[in-house]
């Protein structure tokens, strides 16, 4: 190595600065902008009927979506739906990928066959399964009626719509996360597997020594963008149920929307999105410290 | 792993996966087959009994003449669709693009390089990450408003942007992470980082970069919420808002089943052409 080209290294900070420090700059724009703006929103009440005014009420719009009953509702409605949706979407896509790792013929017509619910947009997703799931045109009734139950069967109601929500919603997200960890399988040396083989191991343990152990850090980021995405998940639930029936699948987001866009109470909306963005980052912070240092050790 | 489809458990794992994923889009895309008639029965039938490929032409609004002489006319909603095509295709080319030159390097930092600050300037990218549209949308709305971006692809593009860059960043972390640990040789060899970064891990992670663009590309494709509020109803209005207007203004099955198999046609090419990417590639011990 020639000298000049020691002298012209830079340090990691220098290089990594200078590789993201645009981004950043971006990020901080987009990202600080409407923050502050809802921010300001969220202190303020506004009203627009007579003119519009805008009052400076400090926290109280905070202290009014605490004690509000309907929050505490869609907060649990939205706890339930995202358990169930991460849940499902990751042993959905870890199957996906153990599948699609295996040779066999018509590979790549499997691969691209698999990867169409994560090419159908969430409005999408939502208008299908609703199909589906609804009494009216749904597969259940079709099926009861094959079989001489003369009933509709409409799983689109109080007690089994988050359900529905989150089958669709894993449904959509499950492809992407098959796809990352395929992507992570197809890093494993395959004379990994051979020594498995010597060892005699059975699938079992070869699966849990061998295969997992590069996934760990993987099935953890997923579990986190999965949450994340769930938790703020807006079109799909609008399309689907319209946070219905009554309130019951009345999630945090459908009810910003609705404070914000339809009962036009702006401040009051803005308060709540705070209280969904504390609930998302905290989520993510208490996973990663929970979960995600030692798999950060780990690797 | 090297050993073939063999077991029986093989097989049925392959069979629940197709059926999971393929069950749901049947049900529904058969909406597009059907005659009138036949989407207002009660049961819903099981297949179509007299297939008609009427909707595809209604969509663009062409007339079509059925068998039994009747005419399913041309939809009203023909012009969004195809503006909302042409337009939906250039905000998710630019995106695309943008985002991968600007998020592999950023990817690559965070999961390689150790430097001061690391991880509270992790934080404001998951802090982009977790702003949920519904909050942000009226803050964006207003400030286009005011720079005259409302209705424009530019604005869109650029609150696309707020999506994508932050979320695959995220993804790709954990992907760079389990690339071999190659910068070591590479300095030896007398590589500067910049050659490094370009010439050794973006072509050793290429799988990652692929399904990087997919997710960028389906991002911004199916991005609906902003496009609802910012662009519907402008001639900058995208697939997913002409799509919609079949939903609240004019509910016919056939119709909607036909935008919707529609929108999943750019999407489902991009997806071919990458996952063969991703299964040709080998990299299997690239450092021995």
């Amino acid at each position: 190595m020639s000298a000049a080209k020691r002298t012209a290294e830079l340090t990691n900070f220098q290089f990594s600065l200078l590789l993201a420090l645009p981004v950043l700059v971006f990020l901080v724009l987009v990202v600080a902008y409407p923050l502050g703006y809802a921010l300001w929103m969220s202190l303020h009440e506004i009203s627009f009927f007579g003119g519009y005014k805008a009052t400076f009420v400090g926290a109280e719009n905070f202290s009014d979506v605490i004690d509000d009953r309907k929050f505490k509702k869609s907060l649990w409605i939205t706890v339930r739906f995202t358990l169930e949706s991460v849940a499902l979407a990751m042993v959905a896509g870890l199957l996906i990928a153990l599948v699609l790792n295996r040779k066999f013929r018509f590979a790549g017509l499997v691969r691209t066959i698999v990867i169409l619910p994560w090419c159908i947009s969430l409005y999408g997703t939502g208008i299908i399964f609703s199909y589906m799931a609804k009494g009216q045109t749904g597969i259940g009734t079709a099926i009861a009626y094959a079989f001489g139950i003369e009933e509709a069967v409409n799983v689109v109601n109080r007690d089994w719509v988050i359900e529905v929500l989150a089958v669709g919603n894993a449904w959509n997200m499950a492809p992407l996360v098959a796809f990352f960890l395929l992507a992570n399988l197809k890093t494993i040396p395959s004379r990994l597997y051979d020594l498995a083989a010597i060892d005699r191991m059975s699938r079992l343990e070869t699966f849990l020594n061998v295969t997992l152990p590069p996934l760990r850090f993987t099935i953890f980021v997923f579990t986190c963008i999965t949450t994340v995405l769930s938790m703020k998940l807006f079109d799909f639930i609008f399309v689907l149920s319209g946070g219905g029936p009554g309130t019951a699948s009345a999630t945090l987001t459908y009810r910003i929307y609705k404070e914000s866009f339809k009962d036009l109470d702006l401040g009051y909306g803005a308060a709540m999105s705070f209280m969904l963005l504390a609930l998302i980052l905290g989520t993510t912070l208490l996973l990663y410290f929970l979960w995600g240092r030692r798999e950060a050790k780990s690797t | 792993m090297r050993f073939r489809l063999s077991s029986i458990w093989s097989w049925l794992a392959l069979a629940v996966v197709l059926i999971w994923t393929l069950l749901p889009i049947y049900w529904f895309m058969k909406n597009s087959l059907l005659t009138p008639a036949e989407i207002a029965r009660f049961p819903p039938p099981l297949y179509p009994m007299e297939p008609t490929p009427a909707a595809f032409f209604n969509i663009f609004g062409f007339e079509y003449e059925m068998a039994d002489g009747l005419v399913r006319r041309g939809s009203g909603q023909a012009n969004q669709i195809i503006r909302g095509f042409y337009n939906s295709l250039i905000v998710s080319a630019v995106v695309t693009l943008v985002t991968l030159v600007v998020v592999l390097p950023l990817a690559y930092v965070f999961a390689r390089l150790d430097f001061p600050h690391k991880n509270k300037l992790l934080f404001a990218i998951l802090l982009a990450v977790a702003l949920p549209p519904v909050s942000t949308l009226i803050p964006f709305y207003a400030m286009y408003v005011q720079l005259g971006l409302s209705g424009t692809l530019i604005g869109l593009i650029i609150v696309t942007l707020t999506i994508t860059i932050p979320f695959v960043t995220w993804m790709l972390i954990g992907y760079f992470r389990n690339l071999p640990e190659v910068e070591r040789l590479a300095r030896i060899d007398g590589f500067s980082r910049f050659e490094t970064f370009l010439k050794i891990i973006v072509p050793l992670g290429r799988s990652g970069v692929a399904v990087a663009a997919v997710i960028a590309f389906l991002f911004s494709w199916n991005e609906y919420t902003y496009a609802l509020f910012l662009v519907n109803g402008t001639t900058a209005n995208t697939l997913p808002t002409a799509v919609s207007g079949f939903l609240f203004q004019h509910p016919e099955a056939s119709h909607l089943a036909a935008a919707v198999m529609l929108t999943m046609v750019p999407p489902a090419l991009v997806a071919f052409f990458l996952q063969r990417h991703i299964a040709e590639m080998n990299l299997v011990d690239p450092v021995r």
